[in-house]
């Protein structure tokens, strides 16, 4: 049985389906009983999450990026 | 998704303010991204390039990729291709000093938790993003992890990249990589912790 340390240590590859068949059921048996390991994959997941939704705003300094960008490529429409 | 369409027609037209808006939403994600691959004085360079790459080949992109994701794999190549020319590789510093193990002090002697995760206020991405100070939190922290750490998390949850091209991108193993992830999380998650059960960051 593993303990609730090596659970943990295991959230990401059972995030990123990087599990051996056994790990995953070894894994999946202790979530099976322990409520608590469960709630800390779920928030692993949950910030997994949303790290992928965070948005990187950047101060408006976009405008001279592409003026720029557009002296070095006069016509940016391909073909 | 279907924004992000919109966006493409509009730039594959020319349209000045739908090629500033790209670059306003990913322009910043981008450095960031290169700046622990090529250093900071080089990312710039990086950014600048992918931008001109981008708009030259956006009648290509296809949509099965998020543009994050696809502008992502544009600026890996122009990051190798800015190392190669000035003959330097990708120096990833993996044993940056890391602090305390984020689950530090959690445990029994046994491995079963003493210290167990709460529930939280907030339970799903949207509803932790729309807090501001917590989206600040989560920013600050992000730019706190050790480079390699940071990298490989703007990477695979940012830019949705595969662990083969992480690889490739870093030169560390896959392996290498799902543990620097992990850490990562581990790391961000804790930080999330902290403001679901004090309210500060
Ligand atoms: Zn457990």
């Amino acid at each position: 049985m593993l303990s609730c340390k090596q659970v943990t240590g295991l959230g990401s590859d059972l995030i990123d389906r990087q599990l051996t068949l056994r790990a995953h059921m070894a894994l999946l048996a202790h979530l099976g009983l322990c409520s608590r390991c469960r709630r800390y994959v779920r928030q692993l997941r949950l910030t997994s999450r949303t790290l992928q939704a965070l948005a990187m705003e950047d101060e408006p300094a976009s405008a001279e990026i592409l003026a720029r960008v557009r002296k070095r490529q006069p016509d940016p429409r391909p073909r | 998704m279907d924004n992000e369409f919109e966006l493409v027609r509009q730039i594959r037209r020319g349209d000045a303010a739908a090629c500033t808006a790209l670059i306003q939403a990913h322009h910043r994600f981008l450095v960031a991204m290169a700046t622990p691959l090529v250093g900071p004085a080089l990312a710039d360079d990086v950014a600048q390039e992918t931008w001109l790459k981008a708009f030259a080949a956006i009648g290509e992109f296809q949509g099965r990729s998020r543009l994050r994701t696809w502008l992502a794999r544009i600026a890996l190549n122009e990051a190798r291709a800015l190392l190669r020319r000035s003959r330097r590789e990708v120096s990833l510093d993996c044993d940056q000093p890391d602090g305390m193990p984020p689950l530090a002090g959690r445990f029994t002697a046994e491995g079963a938790w003493a210290r167990p995760p709460m529930d939280w206020h907030h339970d799903t991405p949207e509803a932790l993003l729309t807090e501001a100070e917590l989206l600040e939190c989560i920013r600050k922290h992000l730019f706190r992890l050790p480079d390699a750490q940071r990298a490989v998390v703007l990477m695979r949850e940012l830019g949705g990249l595969e662990f083969a091209e992480m690889a490739a991108a870093t030169g560390l193993s896959e392996g290498n990589v799902r543990v620097l992830l992990h850490r990562a999380r581990q790391r961000m998650h804790a930080m999330l912790e902290h403001f679901e059960e004090q309210g500060t960051c």
